[in-house]
């Protein structure tokens, strides 16, 4: 069994470029990981396109400035890609395939990635432990007792257990950053507005964002290299264009560094504090002013979470009727068509959430909760951008523990929510923030969270890159030479 | 003591756009069913509506002409109901900050000027079309996504011929400014009423009646649930808010649904379309464009001496109204004179709007001179009003190819004036002696000669100059 996967992308790029390796020998390796390893990442597999694409690029010339070219990349499963199933982990989309691509896999493709198949999720990303999927859990490849956490659980895994060395998840609330912190992965949700969401199934549109997940930093700031691109099919699209990898590598003296007193207090556990507290420290030494801060309405991020983003899924997932696709049971009445339809498809996470979100939308209730909740959102947006203009970025860790138990949080849809209770502000804010390994503690990864002013990843990969080479964890085991 | 009416009316008006108001699709009625409607419209997941800037536009130029403030910061809302002709379930509207409000429509009613004031004006898109069959509801998506305006007045109207003038007006001002075709019959225009009675000051119960299928029968509707209203509060039963239809084969409104208490749409802010701020510059640049109105159309006509009962004639026809507003220096009378008559009779046999046809700018220039100046008259051009729409032939040539192209051939008139003084030396003679009645004797005999195809005012002159020669 070959072990290419195992490398970094640009010893990959160069066995391509010398003609050592063909793209259907990363293929043939990702499909064997997949079936080696029982986790259940993947909801579809795409055996036959991937092969087919692995063979067209081998008729033409490895781009020889294009890192990605011919790379394995698993997509979750609420990114449309044509042809192939887009489930959402659902039983209302089971056999829901794609008529169209999503705009980032017109990058992807762009870019001669290839993809191998579509990841494991929490049903419609509401969860964070993927456990609420209608194809059963993924299970954490550092301890397959674990929850790989969520919601885009399985793109992490693909990464952790190297199926694929790239992979695209979604990040509504902590989706990509608190399973890259179980996972000892890189993941990044980036700034509002950089990477198109035409294409993605919409959770909570004003905070969902896609983002990649990758073995370290240098290739987590490649692939958003690639997806990032204004599209006239998304409004909230904005004009992007620069290299994310520009300042990886350079001093970090002199940086300024805040830390929110309420991302080391007791919601924290101590084990998880010390971590961070030894990078606190790694980060004085390097010659960085690094602060402990207060900020105004921080504490309210998972209840702005809960009526923002459930308000706007019960609305975005009204549209799963039965009518034009998707499951439909066949009932005499129309009202009874809807009941059955989305009674018998949605799972009991998706429908607890719809409930409350048509209940804070309801009548009055618009005022009461969602107004004032978009209004306090600003106030926590202008809080943070306070913060910025005396410091650079903003750090804490990425989650308050790490992987758990499956079926742990069964008994209480809230303790879901906590979990991402360290994340969250980016996604009220539309801040980007970016989760990398910081240790391990009883040999499971625990994730640190940099954050950054609107449209600066370029600084979060900077400081990224310097602690990666510092810490030098290699949770991944990436090999950097064969 | 009688009951008062009072009567607000919602109207909703498809904008003639390109393409659908949040996706690209081409918005056309009359295609084929389900052949206008991408993914955008059908509702697919993952995909997020755009913003069409046309809509945009003629929402203003609407706004406008109904003399509304118009909000320089425009943003949506989704309003929450479940019905299978909603793809989303959802529908995009204005529902916080409608594009336009606090404006009025001026109506006449019988020299009386009234002022019908509007509520608002908000953008919208609307829902496909149910088509429904015996056992089945078929939907058609081609609908699903045209841009909408829907136009508010406060429950100001009283009567039921106020409601027709300002249905009437409405129309003619958003058909004016080429906002709409404002075609009820094919669901471009579609209006509902809230009538409601009372005694006093303090407002009845407002019964609300659907997607009335003419402006005729907007005041029918009115009339009749007045009545039935009356009957039963005399009968003293109690009225439910309730929305009706209006049948107009058995001429009665019929019961659709109970208003339940209130409406729970779930209205709240959409999160897929920023702020579009429309500065002063933008506005003024939209209002700009906006065609001249019916009413200064009317000014002009008339200052032109057209006949009031014509002016109207024209005004009903936009096509008329809108070929004539091409010229700048030119007998309007004349011009509406001919297009009225023959024109308009000839373009309904061939089933054509004049644009349509090869009537171009410059030949209704050169008919115009020619019937003013006396060179052809009516009765020559009731003969080639075929050939002039029909064919790309000019005018002189359609002429001579229909034998009156001597009128305006001075030599062949010459020829006959020549042959006639050559025949006639005496009375030439007695002409050049002073007698005057010769030179009308002489006339008679170009007219008979010409078989009464020349232009007498032509041959007249031509035969002066030539015996005075």
């Amino acid at each position: 069994m070959s072990k290419y996967l195992d490398l970094d992308l640009k010893i990959i790029h160069d066995l391509l470029v010398k003609k050592e390796i063909k793209p259907i020998d990363l293929v043939n390796e990702s499909f064997e990981r997949i079936n080696n390893n029982e986790l259940n990442a993947f909801i579809t597999i795409d055996y036959e396109g991937a092969r087919k694409k692995a063979l067209e690029l081998e008729k033409i010339d490895v781009e020889e400035d294009n890192l990605l070219f011919g790379i394995p990349i698993a997509i979750k499963d609420n990114i449309m890609v044509k042809d192939l199933k887009c489930t959402c982990a659902s039983h209302i989309l089971e056999n829901f395939i794609s008529i169209y691509d999503a705009s980032v896999i017109d990058l992807i493709n762009e870019k001669k990635m290839i993809i191998i198949g579509k990841t494991n999720m929490d049903e419609f990303a509401m969860g964070s432990t993927s456990e609420t999927s209608y194809f059963g859990c993924p299970v954490n490849p550092w301890n397959k007792k674990k929850v790989p956490g969520g919601s885009s659980g399985g793109s992490a895994v693909a990464v952790s257990s190297h199926i694929t060395p790239l992979a695209l998840g979604s990040d509504t609330g902590g989706s990509i950053r608190q399973p890259a912190s179980f996972n000892g992965i890189v993941g990044m949700k980036p700034t509002y507005g950089r990477v198109s969401r035409f294409g993605l199934v919409a959770f909570a549109s004003s905070l969902d964002q896609i983002g990649p997940m990758t073995r370290n930093v240098y290739e987590n700031a490649l692939l958003l290299n690639a997806i990032s691109k204004k599209d006239d099919k998304d409004l909230t699209s904005v004009e992007t264009s620069e290299d994310f990898t520009r300042l990886i590598g350079d001093d970090i003296k002199g940086m300024k560094i805040a830390i929110p007193n309420y991302f080391v207090s007791k919601i924290v556990s101590d084990e998880v504090l010390n971590k961070f507290k030894e990078i606190i420290e790694l980060l004085k030494v390097s010659g960085c002013q690094v602060d402990y801060v207060d900020i105004n309405h921080i504490d309210k991020a998972p209840i702005l979470y809960q009526i923002i983003a459930m308000g706007e899924a019960s609305s975005n997932l009204a549209r799963f009727d039965g009518i034009r696709y998707g499951l439909k049971v066949e009932a005499k009445t129309l009202e009874d068509l809807y009941k059955k339809t989305r009674s018998l498809g949605f799972g009991v996470e998706v429908k607890r959430r719809i409930m409350v979100g048509s209940y804070i939308l309801s009548g009055e209730n618009a005022k009461i909760y969602y107004n004032k909740a978009l209004q306090i959102r600003d106030d926590l947006k202008k809080s943070f951008d306070s913060i910025y203009k005396d410091y650079d970025l903003i750090l804490g860790p990425a989650s308050s523990r790490v992987a758990y138990d499956l079926n742990l949080n069964n008994d209480d849809p809230l303790k879901c929510f906590m979990d991402d209770i360290l994340v969250m502000h980016a996604n009220m804010g539309g801040f980007p923030s970016l989760a990398l390994p910081m240790g391990l503690i009883d040999e499971l990864p625990i994730g640190l969270q940099i954050m950054g002013k609107h449209f600066d990843e370029a600084t979060i990969y900077k400081l990224a890159s310097f602690i990666e080479k510092k810490l030098d964890l290699n949770l991944g085991g990436i090999k950097n030479e064969l | 003591m009688n009951y008062k009416k009072t009567i607000g009316i919602e109207v909703h008006m498809e904008l003639k756009t390109k393409e659908k108001l949040f996706s690209p699709t081409i918005n056309n009625y009359g295609n084929l069913a389900n052949s206008n409607a991408n993914i955008i419209d059908l509702g697919y997941p993952g995909t997020l509506p755009t913003l069409n800037k046309e809509a945009v536009f003629l929402a203003v130029k609407a706004a406008t002409v109904l003399n509304c403030k118009i909000r320089k910061i425009q943003h949506f809302d989704r309003k929450n109901y479940f019905y299978p002709d909603n793809p989303k379930n959802f529908q995009i509207t204005e529902e916080r900050k409608p594009i336009g409000y606090d404006g009025y429509v001026e109506i006449d009613d019988d020299g009386i000027k009234k002022r019908i004031e509007i509520l608002e004006i908000h953008m919208e898109e609307d829902t496909s079309k149910s088509i429904h069959s015996k056992e089945k509801t078929l939907l058609d998506f081609n609908r699903a996504g045209v841009p909408l305006v829907e136009i508010v007045t406060k429950p100001c109207l009283h009567t039921a011929k106020e409601a027709i003038l300002y249905l009437e007006k409405l129309r003619e001002l958003l058909l004016y400014a080429g906002v709409s075709d404002c075609k009820i019959e094919e669901g471009s225009m579609r209006c509902d009423a809230n009538i409601s009675i009372s005694k006093n000051e303090k407002l009845g119960t407002k019964i609300e009646v659907k997607n009335i299928g003419s402006i005729t029968n907007v005041g029918l509707a009115i009339d009749y649930e007045a009545k039935r209203q009356e009957e039963i509060l005399e009968n003293n039963e109690t009225l439910h808010e309730e929305t009706r239809r209006y049948d107009a084969k058995l001429a009665k409104t019929i019961l659709m649904r109970v208003k339940e208490t209130g409406n729970d749409y779930r209205y709240f802010p959409e999160p897929d379309i920023p702020y579009l701020v429309l500065t002063e510059e933008i506005i003024k640049n939209i209002q700009d464009t906006i065609p001249t109105s019916a009413d200064i159309r009317r000014e002009k006509y008339l200052k032109a001496g057209i006949s009031p009962i014509n002016i109207e004639k024209i005004i009903a026809n936009k096509n008329l109204s809108d070929y004539l507003e091409q010229f700048t220096n030119i007998n309007l009378k004349t011009a509406s004179n001919l297009l009225l008559g023959d024109v308009q009779a000839h373009l309904n046999k061939i089933n054509k709007s004049i644009f349509e046809t090869n009537f171009t700018k410059e030949k209704m220039i050169t008919l115009v001179k020619y019937l003013d100046d006396g060179i052809i008259s009516h009765k020559n051009f009731k003969d080639i009003v075929g050939d002039v729409i029909e064919t790309d032939k000019e005018i002189d040539d359609i002429l001579k190819e229909n034998g009156i192209k001597n009128v305006v051939d001075n030599s062949l008139v010459f020829n006959i004036i020549q042959k006639v003084i050559n025949e006639n030396q005496k009375v030439v003679e007695d002409y050049k002696n002073g007698n005057e009645r010769s030179l009308k004797f002489l006339m008679g005999q170009v007219m008979k000669e010409s078989k009464g195809s020349v232009n007498p005012k032509v041959a007249n002159d031509l035969l002066v100059e030539v015996l005075n020669k």
